[in-house]
């Protein structure tokens, strides 16, 4: 069942793939955070597909690049369109999960 | 973390641009623990006159319409947000928080004197509760 509009899709606790504050712009125009801040590093690769933000805002990003900087490596985000559960009823339209 | 060496200076990076009397926007649900996580990425990431710069992103609405208008950003930037916290720049600026021009337009850094948890409260009293966001991704089902 959809949610209503306004109103969080799921109450359960959602793991992030790498931790950001979606807020957070620098002069590329995406969103940054830090490969450390990845549950998986290994996820983390340009054109990839993760959820990112916080546990209760999270959101489903593309990851642009990977860029070495002094203090550690930083990601850029990119937001995609729509909700977190948007992408599994796609997946599930698409008979590729039960 | 690393040393002061490790940091980008964001002085000579900062856009040449004064604050109006604009609304600034931060995605939320903020807590006093998420503003202390973000402003330490903020830390170890950028400084401001040779120093860590301590602070958190927000958005302000510097036009009337378009990407950088109140409904612009609602609907772009923050459309992943349930809640955003809105307050007048000229509150932050009141309660003693700079703001501060970086990354692109209209993206800004709230700079904060102290990253601690004492920090964070009198920030997130500054930004108030957060209200709902009516342009979030579930009002375009």
């Amino acid at each position: 069942m959809s949610p209503m509009p306004g109103e969080p899709a799921t109450t359960a606790t959602i793991r992030v793939d790498i931790a950001a504050d979606l807020n957070d712009e620098d002069e590329t125009g995406f969103v940054w955070t830090y490969l450390a801040d990845a549950h998986d590093p290994s996820l983390i690769r340009p054109g990839g597909v993760v959820i990112a933000g916080e546990s209760d805002t999270p959101a489903v990003c593309e990851v642009i690049d990977l860029v070495e900087e002094p203090s550690g490596t930083i990601v850029h985000l990119r937001l995609l369109p729509g909700m977190i559960e948007d992408y599994g009823a796609l997946v599930r339209r698409a008979g590729i999960l039960a | 973390m690393g040393d002061f060496r490790d940091r980008i200076e964001q002085r000579g990076r900062l856009r040449d641009e004064t604050v109006p009397h604009v609304v600034v926007l931060r995605g939320g649900p903020d807590t006093v623990a998420k503003i202390v996580r973000h402003a330490h990425r903020t830390e170890q990431r950028w400084a401001l006159d040779g120093m860590p710069l301590v602070g958190v992103s927000v958005f302000c609405a510097l036009d009337p319409e378009g990407p950088a208008s109140i409904s612009g950003l609602l609907a772009d930037r923050m459309r992943s947000y349930l809640v955003v916290h809105r307050v007048p720049a000229a509150k932050l600026r009141a309660a003693g928080f700079e703001l501060l021009p970086t990354g692109g337009r209209p993206h800004y850094t709230v700079r904060m004197m102290c990253g601690d948890e004492a920090g964070a409260a009198k920030l997130l009293a500054v930004l108030g509760p957060p209200r709902e966001n009516r342009h979030h991704e579930s009002y375009a089902r």
